[in-house]
């Protein structure tokens, strides 16, 4: 066993490795850091995740609901330190699957990975305490100056196939299997389905309705009437959405996927400026950079001012101009607590996705991962949308990419002591 | 001023240790001279150790520039100092201008004009606020206003000592030991002064009691007077909570001063003084946040037993109208406090002083504490006037 794998084996118990090998890590992370651009490729499929915020338990029920690396393919969009108690192991077991498996972990940089900013968030302390000088502090800095800003993913298939182990299940609703692509699904922790819809096949325009089928309790997906109910299913994580191959998606291609922490900047339309920006600093206070990692998604027109004092706060009508220039099918981002750990915006345009349940152990919210399934109808070959204007094949312009399926599994916050791990109790504030 | 004769303290320890638990076998009629360590409940503990808790937030929203209280320093216990995180420190400076806001408002009304025109706060387990302090040191306040303080014993104690310890205070309140104008009670837990009093005294032994009313010494029943509990009544039980806000509304204010126990008669009359009520507590403890605050604070053995029942700013007014203040009854959460009591221009200011990093928590946070406030004003004579333009939240 190599020592990076008994490293892993190690953080995985949460328990720390010493500082030398920490340094040693973040060293090895950096060259490899280095080689990627400020936006990164990543083929479907993929499990993008949120905010993990130093909640190294709930980091655990997340490989535990998602599956473990390398099986599954995994996308994090920053914010893995600060607020939570385990900044630290959870940070270094990210960067170690890193280290190990290059191809099978993304890792973008959140607005939490910065110098400033924990410094007075926690994550600074925590070095501190653990480690009883800012050393590991400044070697995980560093890594965080070299973490790309943004992912696009492609080859993302239109359609989900049924989480079902038995696709073909008879019992499930032969009406929307038939008359509709499965479009959305959510997933419970214990894998059963909890609301799914669909789109019909034969696309007339790109706003198309969906209809939904609420089985347990919805979702906040859409507003769509709900028809039959269809029984639960259990789904293997992390592999459950794939292309079904029977053409349906020969009129349509999937847009590319652009995955950021934060959001758009007015500085930024398109996807190709993002990777003119000198990446590898601290995240500056203003700016192109700054947006990308601080910026929300609002019910405005056009942009507005943050109330978070960085970043700006864009409207629907931007994420429309930016997914339809770029040939984008949508923005997957992080950065805000939701309390149903996803939340899709401006007609599916952008969606949010949080992975830190009961955030700071007070907000009593659950968590969410979307899992985007592999389109292989075109035997593999992955339609280049790669977010460069003006390269849409012949049949669809840009404005006609259909989205992706998507597949978001919810999950609670761990019972921290049914897992033989060290959980200090923790102490949320509060006003007393 | 001759030195105010010092009540014994005892008599207001009556009732304590009543039927909660264990305790229940050491009824209420036992001797006053029972010691009070030994009747402290381990809940009442750490009810009065969360006054510890605030003062750390207040100081460390001082030290980060929230807030100007001079006093915040020296009133936190030593070593104790923590920088708290910008959320906590926001929450912290709304929750304290708020309620600075309707205080003004109350000391400023338009028929204060003059000396005459004194009038009073009692602060409701007040501990180590540093209110009294601020307000003594305004000179328009300090001459007209007589400012109670009632808490445990055990955190009056802590005040009184470090009172007599820290010239500062001693100036800001206009006192000195040697002037003869101060008296502090042999156990070192009472003070009286001209304007300031500070009581040891369990609230839930406010009772309609002559020897109680006499034992509150320096309370005018006369005088114009705002209540505030700050985070206070909702660790009582919601009965005695209630019971102390009657002691005050009926008992205390509810008849013309001087007047015997038959003054019961006369409640509700017209010459009532004027009388307000300032709450600042937890609210809504039934959503996903809520159900979760609830249980953290149980781990840390802090139950806010009044929460239920006044869960949200409907059921706040309507306690308010309940307790009498029939002039006007009004409620806001601290979200909506901070979007809609302070500027554009302060808000540019604190929100420069530390980056939010997450508004939708932020909001959560505010949405989960409100202020209400109520008031009788049978003789309209506008001293709560300032309330009736403060901005109110509407629905629940």
């Amino acid at each position: 066993m190599s020592d990076l794998d008994r490293a892993i084996e190690q953080l995985r118990a949460c328990r720390l490795i010493p500082e030398s090998q920490v340094r040693e890590l973040c060293y090895k992370a950096r060259e490899l850091l280095i080689e990627e651009g400020n936006v990164v490729s990543v083929d479907a499929p993929v499990t993008i995740c949120g905010d993990i915020h130093g909640q190294f338990h709930d980091l655990m029920e997340l490989f535990r609901v998602g599956g473990d690396v390398p099986d599954t393919n995994y996308l994090f969009m920053g914010d893995f330190v600060d607020r939570g108690f385990y900044s630290l192991e959870s940070f270094l077991l990210l960067l170690c699957l890193k280290v190990r498996y290059p191809d099978r972990i993304t890792l973008i940089r959140g607005n939490h990975e910065s110098r400033q900013i924990t410094t007075v968030y926690g994550f600074y302390d925590e070095c501190i305490r653990k480690y009883g000088s800012a050393n590991v502090w400044r070697y995980c800095c560093e890594v965080f100056d070299y973490l790309a800003l943004g992912a696009i993913v492609l080859g993302a298939s239109s359609e989900l196939e049924p989480s079902g182990s038995n696709a073909n299940d008879l019992t499930q609703s032969t009406i929307a299997v038939d008359d509709g692509e499965l479009e959305t699904e959510v997933l419970n922790s214990r894998g059963e389905v909890t609301m799914s819809s669909y789109r019909p096949r034969q696309r007339a325009s790109s706003d198309v309705d969906t209809d939904t089928q609420d089985i347990l309790p919805p979702r906040d997906i859409s507003a769509a009437p709900s028809q039959t109910s269809a029984p639960t299913r259990t789904g293997a994580p992390g592999t459950g959405a794939s292309g079904d191959g029977n053409g349906s998606s020969m009129t349509s291609r999937t847009g590319a996927v652009l995955c950021v922490h934060g959001g758009l900047s007015p500085l930024i339309d398109s996807v190709d400026k993002i990777r003119l920006i000198d990446r590898k600093q601290e995240v500056p206070h203003e700016g192109a950079m700054c947006d990308l990692l601080w910026s929300d998604p609002d019910e405005i027109e056009g942009w507005g001012l943050s109330p978070r004092g960085a970043g700006f706060l864009f409207g629907g009508d931007i994420v429309k101009q930016f997914n339809h220039q770029n040939g984008l099918s949508l923005i997957a981002r992080a950065h805000q607590l939701v309390m149903e750990g996803y939340k899709e915006m401006f007609d599916g345009g952008i969606v949010t996705v949080w992975s830190a349940p009961n955030y700071c152990y007070r907000c009593g919210n659950v968590a969410a991962i979307l899992e985007l399934g592999e389109d292989t109808s075109n035997g593999g070959t992955i339609a280049r949308s790669n977010g460069e204007y003006g390269r849409s094949n012949g049949l669809s312009g840009p404005s006609s990419v259909s989205s992706p399926g998507r597949r978001y599994r919810v999950f609670e916050a761990a019972a921290q002591d049914t897992r033989g791990m060290p959980a200090k109790k923790p102490v949320a504030d509060y006003f007393l | 001023m001759a030195a105010p004769q010092i009540p014994n303290l005892n008599l207001l320890r009556r009732g304590r240790g009543r039927g909660r638990g264990s305790s229940s076998s050491s009824s209420s009629s036992d001797a006053p001279e029972n010691s009070q360590a030994g009747r402290v409940t381990g809940k009442d503990r750490i009810v009065q150790s969360t006054d510890g808790d605030a003062s750390v937030s207040r100081l460390s929203a001082v030290q980060l520039g929230y807030l100007n209280d001079p006093f915040a320093r020296v009133l936190t216990p030593p070593n104790s100092a923590q920088r708290r995180l910008p959320i906590i420190n926001r929450g912290t400076y709304v929750r304290t201008v708020a309620i600075d806001q309707l205080v003004d408002r109350f000391l400023n009304d338009p028929s204060s004009t003059g000396s005459h025109c004194k009038k009073q706060i009692i602060s409701l387990g007040a501990g180590s606020d540093t209110r009294v302090f601020r307000l003594f040191a305004r000179r328009d306040y300090s001459s007209r206003l007589i400012y109670h303080e009632i808490d445990f014993a055990v955190n009056t104690s802590a005040k009184i000592r470090t009172i007599r310890s820290t010239p500062q205070l001693q100036r800001g309140l206009g006192i000195e030991e040697t002037k003869d104008n101060v008296s502090i009670s042999d156990a070192g837990d009472a003070l009286h002064s001209p304007s300031y009093h500070i009581h040891p005294c369990d609230l839930r032994s406010l009772k309609a009691d002559p020897s109680i009313t006499e034992s509150l010494l320096g309370i005018d029943r006369g005088l114009p007077t705002l209540l505030i509990s700050e985070c206070c009544l909702i660790y009582l039980l919601p009965s005695e909570a209630v019971q102390v806000l009657t002691f005050f509304t009926e008992h205390l204010f509810g008849s013309p001063q001087g007047s015997s126990e038959k003054g019961e008669l006369q409640r509700g009359c017209a010459n009532t003084v004027p009388l307000g009520l300032i709450l600042y507590e937890p609210i809504r403890p039934n959503d996903a946040f809520g159900r979760t605050m609830v249980s953290n604070l149980a781990t840390r053995g802090i139950q806010l037993q009044t929460l239920h029942k006044y869960s949200s700013l409907g059921a706040q007014r309507v306690r308010l109208l309940e307790q009498g203040f029939r002039a006007g009854q009004a409620a806001a959460d601290i979200d909506f406090i901070w979007e809609w009591w302070v500027s554009e221009e302060e808000k540019e200011r604190v929100a420069g002083l530390e980056m939010l990093d997450e508004m939708e928590e932020w909001k959560l946070l505010a949405q989960h504490y409100c202020v209400s406030w109520g008031w009788r004003d049978e003789d309209d004579s506008a001293v709560f006037d300032g309330w009736k333009t403060v901005p109110a939240q509407s629905g629940d």
